[in-house]
């Protein structure tokens, strides 16, 4: 087995005030070799992404260990996370987040600008050529369609060249037929850069086409099953 | 390190210059609160500085020659005339005042005078229509020349052409006047000018020994005297004349009064500007922390991609800069202009020089607005910083609640201390203006109060029937509520606007209210010592029994020294310094006269014949530093005179009865030529028994000056009323912003209540129901602020008249009836505009679009 990426451990999250504290993550366990596809699926409400925003070090568990890339992300401040994130963690998000204001080219530059690469552009302009947008640079994301915003979303995570890709439900705000080719694109694109992917999603079919599958049920995790039939669940 | 931090700037300014693609949609309130205030402060420092550097440039025209030399009562002996004349040419002018009377003595008013030998004016022209030459002023067929101010035309119904008297003389109107280029160095006249020739004067009799009459030499020295030898001159005059008593100004202090008056005003109005700025301000807020919200998105996407906090808060403070800078642009844009748009109004009233650009003035605006900003937009940003990146994964969390990170707040302290600590430091009455910034904080910090009072007495509010009371109670103290907002915005300009109106009515009640019932109904200046028992008998005839006649000596003299130094070396506090300031009338008593109370001391004996003495008004030697037993020297009619302070006296001044800050022992002026001041009451007089009594006065004794204290009381009137004005046009400027930020409040609200109004339709609430929660929340709102308005602005007015004035106060039941009108009107108003709009849309489309 290949050296993990993602490793958690015991990991328990509550949250809410007093009046109504959730366990939402209960004694998780989860570890990801580098390079895997993994698929969340569980019913909403689950804690889904939750675990993924541990994973991403948004949220910071009450107790246990997240170690990402070989950095202890629950003993990291603020600012550092950020700028791990940065440098390790590509999002690709359901409603795509794109910054209105900016032209697709200057949204896939952001994360290379914020992580100082020297040919910000230059690489932006490669990843959108790569995701078959080589003719869209100047366009803002309000002149795009929702697969193409998705398409400029997911070189955006890959340009700084993340260790691990996030997305959660990539496809869910387009129809099918786009929602099938955004899926090869990652897909593709994951296995071809060796990039460990964690996938949150409520589609058996996508969750099927991953290297693995885990289930999140009332905050905590269970190995394998049928994608399918989990997602339905 | 330096690096590091120069490359976060260059990509936070990199990133704010993408987004501010999106225009200045939601700004528009705040763009225009900056350009305001902007302007307002700009514009007021610019065109005081054009006005003052104007007097500064003209300061030669201005004083009609380099230097003035001033004496009351007589004219330079030859020795005195010599020495003048050896510093250049001389030019002699006479100022007095009298009463012009048509020709058939029907009609007579008061007049200024100025009689003029021919050099007149050394600099700088005298305009007249038609235009005439000096020489055509001379007497022809037994009537002299005179070219007049119009509205002494106006005034007695006359023409150029027609003839009047002055005194003995009779009088060809030959020309109006147009521009008299000196006519600010006399100060600003009380009555219609009259220019006549010297000789005409001396025709008129007016002058007599002792008469109340100014003479003015001016000098005109060589090309290129600099300062300093003017300043060389003037002490090579005192030093050959030491008891000459003569008041001296040179061109670089033409008229110091204007000057001094235009910078304590601009400085007030800068107060006012920033006020407007402040209110402004709340708009800032309420316009950066709407942008914000609306951001929340984008900002959480930043930190997903890496972006630390600080980079965030960056470059968003610097997109709300560069909106601001929108805003600050166009104010100093409307400030740079505002001296161009005064020189054009004040054309031939000021002699100024071109308009010119005053980076002063301007940079002294932007600093106050850059300032503003950042005081309002620190802590929504600070808020902003803290709106975490799992945001894209979850349902919007509420806005943070409570206070940003410290350093935040710490920053936004320090810029609210700097901008108060500069409005300070730039202002010449410091602790006015440390006052004046402390009222608006106070009222700040009051407001909040009344609102979170408000919204705790709404929260509390049980078991109210009907719907349209329920939603509107919740309204009010729902999370997101209009409260805070139209309270502080309203608030603020209302509190502004009762205690302008307040203080304004007390002081016209005061003036033509109260005050005329008190005072006398004449003064009669400039009687001379060999009539003054006829004139007596003639008013007291005319005036019948209920008449009053109360008649006093009257010299006039120059406090040139306190217990033996020069006055002139001394440094005094502002407000006791106008005793020192030129000519004072002076007088002599065996008694302690009326209207005045002996607090100190002991009153002469009526046969004093030893040292002379004088008696002191209290709160004149309080402040100035003299107490009992200092001396006083004056220079009275060419002679030093030293007397030492017998008693001190409380004086009514607000009588309006014959005071004097200065009464001498009838000893120390044994002697000395002098003229009598008198008055007449006559209770319950009309027009035409004062008519009678002026009548017969002036056609009786012409040379004697009679003023109607209505008259006087009107032009007072006249100058607060012109006074009020200028207030008023600065503190609409605060009112404007504060309406914008009202308007600016209740679109956002509108905004958000949208949803709620478009779902409780889809429910079966009728447009009635609706309308009627939204007035009764406006009104509650407005009717909450009113009353603090009516309490802060009435305390402030209160504070103003009762106890700096000293004056009476009363609260004023019109001005609480026409606040609470307009706090509704505004509220309810503003609010329905925007609701009324989407309250008439079907449900189905706002539902699609929501």
């Amino acid at each position: 087995m290949t050296e993990p990426v993602i490793e958690l451990d015991n990991v328990n999250l509550t949250l809410g005030s007093a009046a109504s504290r959730v366990h939402v993550l209960k004694q998780v366990g989860l570890t990801v070799p580098k390079g895997e596809a993994v698929g969340v699926v569980g019913p909403s409400g689950s804690g889904k992404t939750t675990l993924l925003m541990v994973i991403a070090g948004l949220e910071r568990p009450d107790t246990g260990v997240v170690k990402v890339a070989g950095a202890r992300l629950d003993r990291m401040g603020e600012d550092g996370i950020a700028r791990f994130r940065g440098r390790n963690i590509g999002f690709v998000f359901q409603s795509f987040h794109l910054i209105a204001n900016m032209t697709a080219l200057e949204n896939v530059a952001v994360p290379l600008e914020l992580a100082g690469a020297a040919d910000a552009f230059g690489r932006a302009r490669a990843e959108l050529d790569a995701v078959g947008l080589k003719d869209r640079l100047t366009h803002y994301p309000g002149q795009l369609s929702g697969g193409e915003q998705q398409r400029v979303a997911i070189a955006r995570a890959l340009a700084p060249e993340p260790a691990i890709l996030i997305a959660d439900e990539p496809t869910g705000n387009l129809d099918q037929e786009t929602g099938r080719q955004i899926a090869d694109l990652i897909f593709e694109t994951q296995r071809r850069r060796g990039t460990t992917f964690v996938l949150v999603t409520h589609d058996g079919t996508l969750a099927a086409r991953c290297d693995r599958q885990v289930r999140v049920r009332s905050g905590a995790v269970f190995e394998g099953g049928d994608a399918a039939a989990m997602a339905a669940e | 390190m330096m690096a590091a931090l120069s490359g976060r700037i260059a990509l936070a300014l990199r990133f704010a210059l993408r987004e501010v693609r999106g225009g200045l949609s939601g700004f528009y309130v705040f763009v225009a609160c900056i350009a305001l205030g902007t302007a307002a402060i700009g514009g007021v420092n610019a065109v005081a500085q054009a006005i003052t550097q104007g007097i500064q440039s003209e300061g030669r025209t201005i004083l009609g020659g380099d230097i003035r030399f001033e004496l009351v009562h007589r004219t330079a002996t030859s020795g005195e005339l010599a020495t003048l004349r050896g510093l250049g040419t001389v030019a002699h002018s006479v100022n007095t005042r009298s009463m012009a009377r048509l020709a058939d003595q029907s009609d007579q008013t008061l007049v200024e005078i100025k009689a003029v030998d021919a050099l007149y004016p050394l600099y700088g022209d005298f305009v007249t229509a038609p235009a005439l030459p000096l020489s055509a002023y001379g007497e022809q067929d037994g009537a002299w020349g005179a070219a007049v101010q119009p509205i002494l035309l106006e005034r007695l119904g006359l023409s150029v052409g027609d003839t009047m008297r002055i005194g003995d003389a009779i009088f060809d109107i030959r020309a109006a006047i147009a521009a008299e280029p000196d006519a600010l160095s006399d100060g600003i006249g009380l009555a219609p000018r009259v220019i006549m020739p010297l000789a005409a004067l001396d025709a008129s009799g007016l002058i007599q020994p002792g008469s109340l009459v100014e003479h003015a030499y001016r000098v005109r020295m060589a090309p290129g005297t600099t300062g300093a030898g003017m300043r060389a001159a003037i002490d090579a005059a005192n030093r050959a004349h030491p008891s000459a008593g003569w008041s001296v100004r040179t061109r670089s202090n033409a008229a110091p009064a204007l000057a001094a008056n235009i910078e304590r005003f601009a400085q007030f109005l800068t107060l006012v500007g920033l006020t407007a700025l402040v209110t402004g301000g709340v708009g800032v807020a309420n316009a950066v922390r709407a942008f914000l919200e609306a951001k929340r998105d984008v900002i959480a996407t930043f930190k997903c991609l890496g972006a630390p906090g600080g980079l965030v808060t960056l470059t968003y403070l610097i997109q709300i800069v560069l909106v601001g800078a929108v805003g600050i642009g166009a104010g100093l844009l409307l400030a740079a202009l505002a001296p161009f748009a005064a020189v054009w109004a004040l054309d031939g009233v000021i002699p100024l020089p071109a308009a010119g650009f005053y980076p002063g003035a301007l940079a002294l605006a932007l600093l106050f607005a850059l300032l503003t900003i950042l005081v309002f937009a620190l802590i929504p940003l600070g808020h902003a910083r803290d709106i975490p990146a799992s945001n894209l994964f979850r349902n919007r969390t509420m806005a943070r609640r409570g206070l940003p990170r410290a350093p935040y707040v710490l920053a936004a302290g320090l810029a609210a201390l700097l901008l108060a600590g500069l409005a300070v430091w730039f202002s010449d009455q410091r602790t006015l203006a440390a006052g004046f910034l402390a009222g608006v904080a106070i009222a700040f910090v009051v407001l909040r109060l009344v609102s979170a009072g408000l919204q705790t007495l709404a929260r509390r509010v049980k078991g109210l029937r009907g719907t349209s009371a329920r939603m509107a109670v919740g309204n009010i103290h729902r999370p997101g509520a209009l409260t805070p907002s139209v309270v502080l915005a309203l608030g603020l300009g209302l509190t502004l606007l009762v205690s302008l109106a307040l203080i304004d009515t007390n002081l016209r009640q005061q003036i033509a209210g109260n005050l005329p019932e008190r005072a006398p109904n004449f003064f009669f200046v400039d009687i001379q010592s060999g009539v003054v028992e006829d004139f007596a008998a003639l008013v007291e005839g005319e005036a019948g029994n209920t008449g009053k006649l109360v008649r006093v000596p009257m010299l006039r003299g120059r406090i040139v020294a306190l217990n033996g130094q020069d006055v002139a070396e001394m440094d005094l506090p502002p407000e006791g310094a106008w005793v020192l300031r030129g000519d004072r009338g002076i007088t002599y008593a065996r008694n302690v006269p009326e209207n005045s109370t002996l607090s100190a001391g002991a009153w002469w004996p009526a046969d004093h014949a030893g040292e002379p003495l004088v008696s002191f008004s209290a709160e004149e030697a309080g402040e100035i530093g003299l107490t009992i037993g200092d001396t006083v020297t004056v220079n009275v009619l060419g002679r030093n005179i030293t007397a030492r302070i017998a008693n001190l006296r409380q004086v009514e001044w607000e009588s309006l009865a014959i005071n004097f800050v200065m009464v001498f022992s009838p000893n120390t002026f044994a002697g000395a030529p002098h003229s009598w001041l008198a008055t007449l009451t006559m209770p319950g007089a009309d027009f035409e028994r004062e008519a009678a009594v002026l009548s017969a006065v002036t056609r009786a004794f012409p040379a004697i000056t009679s003023v109607r204290v209505k008259d006087a009381i009107d032009l007072v009137n006249r100058v607060i009323g012109q006074l009020a004005t200028a207030i008023r046009a600065a503190a609409a400027v605060a009112l404007v912003a504060s309406l914008l930020v009202l308007a600016g409040a209740l679109a956002a609200g509108n905004r958000a209540r949208i949803h709620d109004a478009v779902v409780l339709k889809t429910l079966g609430a009728t447009r009635a129901t609706l309308i009627g929660a939204f007035v009764t929340e406006y009104a509650i709102l407005g009717l909450a602020t009113a009353v603090f308005a009516l309490a802060a602005g009435g305390f402030a007015a209160w504070f103003v008249v009762g106890q700096i004035m000293a004056l009476p106060w009363t609260f004023r039941p019109e001005i609480a009836a026409m606040t609470i009108l307009a706090a509704l009107v505004c509220t309810i108003g503003f609010g329905l505009l925007g609701t009324w709009r989407v309250l008439g849309q079907k449900a189905a489309p706002v539902l699609r679009n929501l």
